[in-house]
């Protein structure tokens, strides 16, 4: 059945025919498959599998026993009292590592799409702090922050104004990790929406100018929407990539101050496993940061199914 | 034949499943038995920055014992991120042979089978035990039986500037901690922008330093596995510390050594690890002193080294050999005075080169008098529950710079402490 706008829709019966495949299609589909799948099934899901099953156990990672403890993990993480920070502090460093990433990439990357002096050599510049390693950006900000020998220490001297000591805030501590972080993943974000930016149709912001559209109404209402869906998959992999957050904050504050002012879930996996030893929280709190992290993503593409069927 | 969706689809699940239950098979803790006894695997945190001190102990063990070859595995920055990679090695199956097992690390090591008792070894590999200083040598002993030989083992040391010091008319570091509080006030009152004592924060081990205050007004972390956060005296500590907090006299930083190392602060509390780094990068003239006492008001503290027990028994004893030879009384004299951590073999301290070097160097001197004179070996509580100097550091952290209750956060940490112990170590014991 061939649609008004000439896309072919399939009947249902027709639909049902479909899900039939022959012997040699499925050869094909399986030869071109199978290779990524065994390497996602060892790599990915076997881990993923695992962890699962460790988090039903009490195991002291030295040791070579486990003991199985079934729910008991799950239990002792709904009744702990850091539980609700730990889950705050996660969401907050997400906020805002996904906002103020996508906000401050999509206005540089606005920028830089202007025909500008010195463009390439600022877009260079701007994207390089995403292939540093975590950890060296964390040692380097430490000297931004240090509350005795630091940048903003000195800046805010200057005008008579006393830093705040980051280390020994939690609200602080949490504003230090994030904004270096965002510092770090700007340029990424800045990348992708440039891309976006320049392949977006340039005749329906002519359209708009002709019409006397104004420039903010032009963004909003011509720009943004061509950068949806590069918008969706940025605030997935943003998201994503911000949850998975380790070293900046091992190096910089290791979850403090006051143990857990900046311990997001994924350092408290580490920290359980590693520190505490207790390998099988540390995988229980690992599944549950799987299980929120997977509800999170389908809303997400359920949204935009249905922003794209609007 | 035609293979229809719901077919695969149940064929994957299948599969799927399957993985599950096979991946039910263990913890990853099977044995490293075999592998080449003549060739060694030390995994190390260079502590002191040691690294290339350590290679080359590492050269000279080979030029004498050509047979062997020594791999120096990086283990990380400090004592527990190098725990922290022996224990996924350990889940891993891939084991060093010898590894560097610090005051709060080699317990839950020992008490999990992961690393192996010495005693047998000693006396195979012909290993002269009477000869390391007795009080470092008994601090790896569980259940009567050795499980590490001292290597890079410290005290904290009292360093305290010595032109402020004179400056304020001071003699001589405190001796009690209310001594100090008097001197901390005159300091203070004479540079009002110079801390009177910095000291590292809770994730740089303040647990430890905090240890020898708690033992000075007769109170403790734990009487063996009695928890003793709640006693009297403890918590009488613990206000002490809020109030010289408070009143300016103590600050507690992240990096204390370079704020006194570039005349910010009046005296540290510091590692004996740390003089060689402060002999080579301070701009001021110092001195070291005892902890404040009554004695004993310090704690001792650096590492050892362990020999993995997953490993059979011929890699054994070449690991123990190496270990004997790293530690044996010209490389003990080496390191020692590379570093700035006491000399762990008695012999060594006999030696002349480390008796011409104590006489030029008296502030080495304080660390080894201070051990025989004002050290006790550490509370259960801090250095061997696992995640307890963490634990504990956080609590103090909350007391000093987070000013909250000293009685609450006490109460937490015996709580607390009480709990890891009977889950993680009551049912081992």
């Amino acid at each position: 059945m061939l649609t008004g706008n000439g896309t072919f829709l399939a009947s249902p019966d027709v639909a049902r025919q479909e899900r039939r495949y022959s012997r040699a299609e499925v050869a094909l589909a399986v030869a071109l498959l199978l290779p990524n799948l065994v390497l996602l099934g060892i790599f990915t899901y076997r881990p993923l599998l695992d962890n699962i099953r460790l988090s039903f156990f009490s195991w002291n990672i030295s040791s070579p026993q486990a003991t199985f403890v079934g729910l008991q993990n799950y239990v002792e993480w709904v009744q702990r009292d850091d539980t609700v920070q730990i889950l705050m502090n996660t969401a907050v460093f997400m906020g805002v590592a996904v906002f103020g990433s996508m906000a401050l990439g999509l206005g540089l990357a606005l920028l830089l799409d202007q025909k500008l002096f010195g463009r390439g050599v600022v877009r260079s510049l701007v994207f390089a702090p995403y292939v540093i390693s975590g950890a060296a950006i964390g040692i380097a900000f430490q000297f931004v922050f240090d509350p005795t020998f630091g940048v903003v220490q000195d800046l805010l001297a200057r005008v008579g104004v006393a830093a705040p000591n980051f280390y020994k805030h939690s609200g602080w501590a949490m504003f230090m990790i994030t904004a270096t972080y965002v510092w770090k993943n700007v340029g990424y974000v800045f990348v992708i929406y440039l891309a976006a930016l320049q392949a977006r149709r340039v005749d329906l912001d002519e359209a708009a100018e002709i019409d006397g559209t104004g420039q903010l109404r032009k963004f909003w209402r011509v720009t943004l929407p061509q950068l949806r869906p590069t918008t969706f998959f940025l605030s997935v992999t943003v998201m994503l990539n911000s949850l998975q957050v380790f070293d900046i904050i091992n190096v910089m504050t290791r979850g403090g101050p006051y143990g857990t002012g900046t311990t997001t879930m994924v350092f408290q996996v580490y920290q359980e496993t590693f520190v505490n030893q207790r390998a099988g929280y540390g995988a229980t709190v690992a599944t549950i940061m799987f299980l929120i992290l997977l509800v999170i993503t389908m809303v997400q593409v359920a949204l935009q199914e249905r922003g794209r069927r609007a | 034949m035609h293979i229809t969706r719901r077919a695969l689809l149940t064929t994957v699940g299948g599969i799927a499943a399957a993985a599950t239950l096979t991946s039910c098979a263990g913890t990853g803790g099977s044995s490293a038995g075999g592998g080449d006894p003549k060739n060694i695997r030390f995994m190390s945190n260079h502590p002191g920055k040691s690294q290339d001190l350590e290679q080359k102990i590492i050269d000279a063990f080979v030029a004498e014992n050509p047979e062997y070859s020594v791999e120096l595995i990086d283990g990380g920055s400090d004592y527990e991120e190098l725990a922290q990679k022996f224990n996924a090695q350990l889940a891993g199956g891939d084991v060093p042979d010898i590894v560097v097992a610090s005051d709060v690390t080699w317990f839950p090591l020992a008490l999990n089978e992961a690393i192996t008792p010495m005693d047998e070894l000693w006396s195979s590999g012909k290993v002269d035990s009477d000869d390391y200083v007795d009080t470092l040598r008994e601090d790896y002993v569980f259940e009567g039986k050795h499980y590490g030989l001292p290597y890079s083992r410290s005290t904290p040391l009292f360093y305290f500037n010595s032109e402020l010091w004179e400056k304020a008319g001071l003699d001589g570091a405190p001796t009690t901690w209310d001594e100090f509080d008097e001197m901390a006030a005159k300091l203070l009152k004479d540079n009002p922008d110079v801390a009177p004592l910095v000291v590292p924060d809770g994730s740089n081990y303040l647990d430890w330093y905090f240890q020898g205050m708690i033992w000075t007004f007769g109170g403790s972390y734990s009487k063996e596995w009695d928890m003793a956060f709640t006693d009297d005296k403890s918590l009488e500590a613990g206000r002490f510390l809020a109030e010289q907090v408070n009143k300016g006299h103590i600050k507690i930083t992240a990096d204390p050594t370079n704020e006194f190392g570039t005349g910010l602060a009046g005296a540290l509390l510091e590692s004996t690890g740390s003089l060689g780094g402060l002999k080579e990068q301070a701009a001021i003239e110092f001195d070291t002193a005892y902890l404040p006492g009554p004695k004993p008001g310090c704690p001792t503290g650096g590492a050892g080294l362990a020999i993995t027990n997953k490993i059979d028994d011929e890699r054994k004893a070449s690991a123990m050999k190496f270990v004997e030879f790293a530690t044996n009384q010209d490389n003990t004299v080496t390191f020692s005075q590379a570093t700035g951590y006491m000399p762990v073999r008695k012999s060594a301290l006999e030696h002349p080169d480390e008796q011409a070097y104590l006489k030029d160097e008296p502030r080495a001197q304080t660390a080894i008098d201070q051990l025989a004179e004002n050290t006790q070996s550490q509370d259960y509580a801090r250095c061997f529950l696992p995640g307890g100097g963490d634990r504990i550091g956080e609590g103090l952290d909350r007391i000093t710079t987070g000013g909250e209750d000293v009685e609450k956060i006490f109460e937490e940490l015996q709580k607390q402490s009480q709990e890891v112990y009977e889950r993680d170590i009551e049912p081992k014991l």
